[in-house]
Formats: structure tokens, sequence, C-alpha cells
């Protein structure tokens, strides 16, 4: 028997695998993943209307355009922005520059002029919306350059005026020991959880409709009754959930694979960078936090629970949705069953994303015990900092408990299900079966 | 010697009565046939025989073992409607099966060979399922039942789809594992294939068994003959002859229905009294005949 649970399985999974059609939705999520990574880059591959010449015509005089040039150059190139700019002083008076505005949509006019009250005054004249980049880093030059001359005429040391208009130092301490530090700890934690639940909720979504899918073939051509002939409802039961459950295992190791490869032709393509120039240094602040606030050791220490908390959930949707299979008769019936088990997955979606705005919440803290909803919740919470490894593993061992009692009861129902061809008294016949033993 | 043993088996479905005290055995080399309408429970008895359906009392053994598990490889089952998987090749279909009944993969597809050659089947090897005409499902079904060489064949409605041509081929197949000394059980809803083909049947009604035993010992037990005659031949003085129950013509011929062997003779005195008598021939009575004497209606299949 062992031996036909095993060629059951692998043949199960071979029919899932062994397709043109898992072939085919695996070249286009992989295209897709590593196209999303790179959407910037396949953008400017197609060209456009996007040579990011930015031309700032000052009008000004001599002293405060040659400040104004150095300034935003200096700043530009700290910003490192994609924008290329040109910076030329005024030729023409004010209202023929105006007028040339509609034929050159590029152009900018810096309209500046200096008095020894307001100390510099100016207008940014453009034909269309100025991108926000270009018109951040000519308003900072402007307000440098006001400064320098506010200073010049108050008679204030450069180091007096800092300390005057520097923002107030607040120190921010946490007793908590378990508490992470930093600013940027629960951007990390939303981005964490987004990345671990999506797939997640992917996967799951991908095993019910699979498991269902092919219980119910077997059912409707009748090859249920050869199949139960020669081997055991148990068995066969078992090899659904493994092969199931073996197929998001694998799919979710295929994503993983397909977001390296999507990073790896990033870097390729543009070497040095992970998101994009910009906010390349931002990455790195980003890993410099997780490093410095320790957080990758406390991930590594909620992870082995969170894989098993992952494969018995993966184990107990497999078990539910087959019982629900083996329950109907057709795959419409099975489509209409399990919606509220998609219910209770998009629900678990739901809350796990907004987790992070609901901090310390009962009715979510409660929720990430129960099995179904707990695979999404308690590793999202964890992450947050929300709940503490005792309370995963607490989920994660309900999870299995769960896992085991509906394959004993479930198991009841399957072999009663398998070879049930009516929907008259069904539910008289699955409570009747539970109280059987197998 | 008795293979199949089925003894005082029930099934009840909720409250309705499904099978009702059936009792029969099917011995070595013995075709057994199991005769019924739509309903009379012959689809259930052979699930209860398969282990697929659990029976309310009684009991069935194969060689005096209860059916399960570890004896399913020496059984192979043919069901009454489709049950291939359609999206796979005749190869794969049959190799999936044929490893559920324990046999390795290299021993299946030579003898996967040898029977789409036997059928004219071996173009499709690699078609498939869907692809096949019903006809041709239907054979590589049947050779998903046999390829395991079973001891005990079940064949519910194995004539199901198929031409007059290939029944001929299942049933020299079929003797062919009667040769072997397999236990074959076979239902249909046609007698004319009942009566060609089972040494011993059962027929049941509403799942109950209203005739069962030896075929040939039924129709002698019967008494009751029919005898053919194609002649210038007085009807009068033939329905004057004490036994003949009735008298049928047919064209030119009368179908004379006698009471009992005895009758013969005497119908024969008549007959010879005749002119241009082309035929006389005594023949059993059809099994239709017995079942209609021993149920008050006749046979629906």
């Amino acid at each position: 028997m062992k031996d036909k649970l095993i060629y059951l399985t692998k043949q199960s999974l071979k029919k899932k695998i062994k397709t043109k059609w898992f072939i085919v939705t695996n070249i286009i999520v992989g295209i897709i993943l590593i196209g999303l990574v790179n959407i910037d880059k396949i953008i400017t591959l197609f060209g456009g209307d996007f040579d990011n010449l930015v031309n700032i015509v000052v009008n000004s005089d001599d002293n405060t355009y040659q400040n104004f040039q150095e300034t935003f150059e200096v700043l530009a190139n700290s910003l490192d922005n994609s924008y290329n700019y040109k910076i030329t002083k005024a030729d023409k008076d004010i209202e023929t520059l105006k007028n040339e505005l509609e034929k050159d949509d590029d152009k900018v006019i810096v309209d500046i002029k200096t008095d020894e009250i307001n100390y510099l005054t100016a207008s940014i004249i453009s034909y269309d919306e100025l991108n926000t980049v270009s018109k951040q880093v000519i308003t900072q030059t402007l307000d440098t350059l006001k400064t320098q001359r506010g200073l010049l005429y108050s008679g204030l040391s450069e180091e007096e005026y800092l300390s005057l208009t520097s923002p107030v130092d607040v120190q921010i301490t946490l007793t908590n020991p378990k508490a992470f530090q930093g600013e940027d700890v629960e951007v990390i934690r939303t981005l964490a959880t987004t990345v671990l639940i999506l797939p997640c909720f992917f996967l799951i979504n991908m095993l019910v409709q699979m498991i269902g899918a092919e219980i119910n073939d077997e059912k409707s051509t009748r090859s249920m009754e050869i199949i139960i002939s020669n081997v055991s409802p148990k068995a066969h039961f078992i090899s659904k959930i493994l092969s199931s459950t073996a197929f998001v295992v694998i799919e979710g190791l295929l994503l993983i694979f397909y977001a390296i490869i999507a990073v790896i032709i990033r870097n390729i393509i543009s070497p040095g960078s992970l998101v994009d120039a910009a906010s390349a240094s931002e990455m790195t602040r980003i890993v410099e936090v997780i490093k410095d606030t320790g957080m990758i050791s406390y991930l590594l220490r909620g992870l082995p629970l969170m894989i098993i908390l992952f494969v018995f959930s993966f184990l107990a949707y497999a078990i539910v949705s087959g019982v629900l299979a083996s329950m109907t008769t057709s795959i419409e019936d099975f489509q209409q069953l399990q919606s509220p088990l998609m219910i209770i997955m998009m629900l678990g979606y739901y809350l796990a994303m907004v987790s992070s705005a609901f901090n310390g919440s009962v009715f979510i803290n409660i929720l990430s015990y129960i099995p179904l909803f707990s695979f999404l919740l308690a590793p999202a919470l964890f992450i947050l900092g929300q709940i503490s490894i005792i309370e995963l593993f607490i989920s994660t061992v309900i999870t299995i408990i769960f896992a085991l009692v509906m394959f004993k009861y479930g198991l009841r129902i399957y072999k009663v299900g398998i070879l049930n061809y009516s929907s008259a008294n069904l539910w008289k016949k699955l409570f009747k079966s539970m109280k059987k033993e197998n | 010697m008795q293979m199949l043993k089925v003894e005082h088996v029930t099934k009840y479905y909720d409250k309705i009565l499904a099978v009702d005290d059936l009792s029969f055995t099917v011995n070595d080399g013995e075709i057994f046939g199991l005769l019924g309408v739509n309903g009379a429970g012959k689809t259930t008895t052979f699930r209860m025989i398969i282990g697929l359906l659990d029976m309310t009392h009684g009991s069935i053994t194969l060689n005096g073992q209860k059916i399960n598990y570890d004896i399913t490889n020496q059984i192979g089952f043919l069901t009454e409607e489709r049950s291939l998987l359609t999206k796979l090749t005749v190869k794969e279909q049959v190799c999936y099966y044929g490893v559920l009944k324990g046999m390795k993969e290299k021993d299946i597809l030579v003898k996967l060979d040898y029977w789409l050659k036997r059928f004219h089947i071996e173009q499709y090897k690699n078609r498939k399922i869907k692809e096949l005409s019903k006809g041709n499902q239907q054979k590589i079904q049947f050779i998903t039942a046999i390829i395991n060489e079973p001891k005990l064949l079940i064949l519910d409605e194995p004539f199901t789809g198929l031409d007059p041509i290939n029944v001929e081929q299942f049933m020299e197949v079929i003797r062919e594992f009667k040769e072997k000394g397999s236990s074959i059980i076979f239902s249909s809803h046609r007698m004319e294939h009942i009566e060609q083909f089972c040494e011993k049947l059962v027929i049941l009604v509403k799942g109950q068994s209203v005739l069962e035993g030896n075929l040939s010992l039924i129709k002698k037990e019967y008494r009751k003959k029919n005898i053919h005659v194609i002649g210038d031949v007085d009807k009068k003085l033939l329905e004057k002859i004490d036994g003949v129950i009735k008298i049928e013509e047919n064209a030119n011929e009368m179908i004379i229905k006698i009471s009992d062997e005895t009758v013969i003779e005497k119908v024969f005195d008549v007959v010879k009294k005749g002119s241009n008598i082309q035929k006389f021939i005594v023949e059993e009575p059809t099994l239709n005949e017995i079942f209609l004497s021993k149920v008050g209606e006749t046979y629906e299949g």
C-alpha cells in the first residue's frame, strides 16, 4: 500500500506539473515578475518623450545668477536624480521669454528679485506643471540664496544661523529590550509582511482550486471507483494532500527563483542599483537599519516556526478542500462550496495587511490563533512585533492539532463522499459518516 | 474450489432496500451472470464485492478470505460507466490502473502492446482517451480490467456501446480467461447475452433473486419446450393434443409450446401426417419465457 501511495502522489504531482499549462503559466508568471522588478527600464527601453532635460533660464543680476548656478549644481548632484539640467542667464525680457514657453516646453524661467527687506523673492514660470524633483531643487537653491543674503545683511555668522534654525534634537528612548528603535522599522516590517503574505495567499488559492479540480475530475469520470477498489480512501486522501502541498511548495520556490532572476537581470542592466538610482541609498539605509536593529536575528528566530505554520496550514487547507471536493459531484458545486473558505482566506489576508494600523487589536490577536487565519496573521503580527515567539509557537501548535483532527474526521467524510454521486441527504450522510470509525 | 462466495447479502440505502438476502457462489473457471433491469441491484452487488460499499448484512469472501486491499490485486473490475481519466493517453491510463493493481510498468507495457494489437487499436497507444470513440474507450476500459490477468473478473455491463463484432471479440477474451481458470461475474440487462454466455446466473428483481442456478438445469427443470415446425400441418389436430399449451404462427412457421418432453412424440405423430414438412426442431425455452413464468411479467431488459 505504501508503494501505491507513493505512486499516487507522484502521479498526482506529475499531472499538475508535467503539463504544458504549468510551463506556460510559469513562463508568464516569471516574465511578469521579472518585468515588474525592471518596469522602469522597460519603459525607458521603448523610448518616448522623457529626455528629462530641464532648461532653466535665470532672470537676475549677474552675481545672483552666479550663486544660483553654483548652489543648484551642488544640490542637484547630491540628489543624484535622473534629470539633466541646463542653466542659462536670461538674454531677453521676461515677457518675451514667457511667450516662447509654448514652443519650448522644457524651459523654466526663474525670475529672481533682490531687495533689503525681503532679501530675495522669486517666480518660477513654466508652460506645463514642473516635475516635483526639479521644483524642489530650485526652491532649495532659492532658500539657500535667501539665507546667504540674509546673513550678509543681519551680520549673523553661519553657525549662529544654523543653530537658530535647526530643528530641536529629540532623543527617543524605548526601555523595552525587545523593541526595535528607529523610524524605518515600521516601514521595513510592513514591507516584510507584504512580501510574506502575498505569495502565501496566492499559493493557498492555487492549492484549494487544484485539489478540488482533481478530485472532481476523478469523481465525475468514475475513475474514482477503480482507484478506490485498489487503494484505500486514506491512501488516496493522503496522496492528494501531499501532492497538492508539494505542488505549492514547488511553485513557491519557483516564485523565489523568479524574484532572484529579476534582481540579477536588474543588476546586469544597471549595476549597483536595486530599485533605481535615487532609491539605492534608501535601500542601503534599510539594510543598515535591519542590521543595526537586530531584526534579522529576530526574523530568523521565528522563521522555523513560520515555515512549520505555513506547511501545516497548507496541509489543513488541502484537507478541508479535499473533504469539500469529495462532498460535491461537479466542479461547479465545488466552486460554490469553497466560497466560505475563500472568504476566510480573504479576511485573513485583509487583516494581515492592515494589522500594522491596528497595533494591539484584541480581535486580530485572537484570530491569529485560529487555524486557517493564523498562517497569514500570526507571521504578520510577529514581524510587526505585535506578538511574541511564544504566541507564534502556540498558533503553530493549534494549527498542527487542527490539521490532525481535520484529517481524522475529514477522512471519514472523504471515504463516504468520494463514492457518493447524489446530493440528496448529503449533510445527513456526512454527519453520519463522521460518527463512524474508519 | 469455491472461489467467490456471497452469503445472505443485504444492502439498505437508508430505508430503501437495494439488495435482499442475496447468495451465490462462483467457482474457478466459471462465468456467472447477474441479470436484472436497471435499478435491480446489480451494480450495488458488484460494489459490495469489490469493497466500495459496506453491506448491511451478510458476508462476501474470496477463497475464504474477506475481500480487502491485500487481495484486490487479484481482481479485475470493469464499471458500468466509463471510468477512465479522459485527459490521459491510453498508455498512461493503462499504466496508472496497472500500477494500482500492483504491477510493474515494464510488464504493463508488454501486456498493453499485446492487447492493443488483439483489439486492433495499437495506433491509439499514445492518443488521449477523450479522442477515442465510445467503442474504443470501452476496449481500453476492458484492457485496464484484464491487464493484471485477474483471478476474479467483475464485468458490469461490458458490452455497452459495442457493435456485435466487438461483442464477439470481448466474449472470446472472456472465454479465454475462463479457460485459464478465472472466475468471471458478468452483469447485463440483455437476456440474450447472459443466455449465450453464462453457465450460472441470478436474476434480480428489485434487489431480490427471482431465479438462480445452473442455466442448463434451470431450462431442464422448467420442462416446457418449444417445437418449431414448417410444413402443411393440421393446426386443429395439434391443438387437441394434451400438453400443447399454445401455438404461435410466425410467417410460415408454427411455434408449438408444450408442457413437457412427453408431448414431443405426440406432436411428431401429428406433424408426420402432414405434407411438405421442411422443419421439425425441439428447442429449450428462452430465458425470457422462464422469467415470465416465474415473475408473472415480461422482462424489460
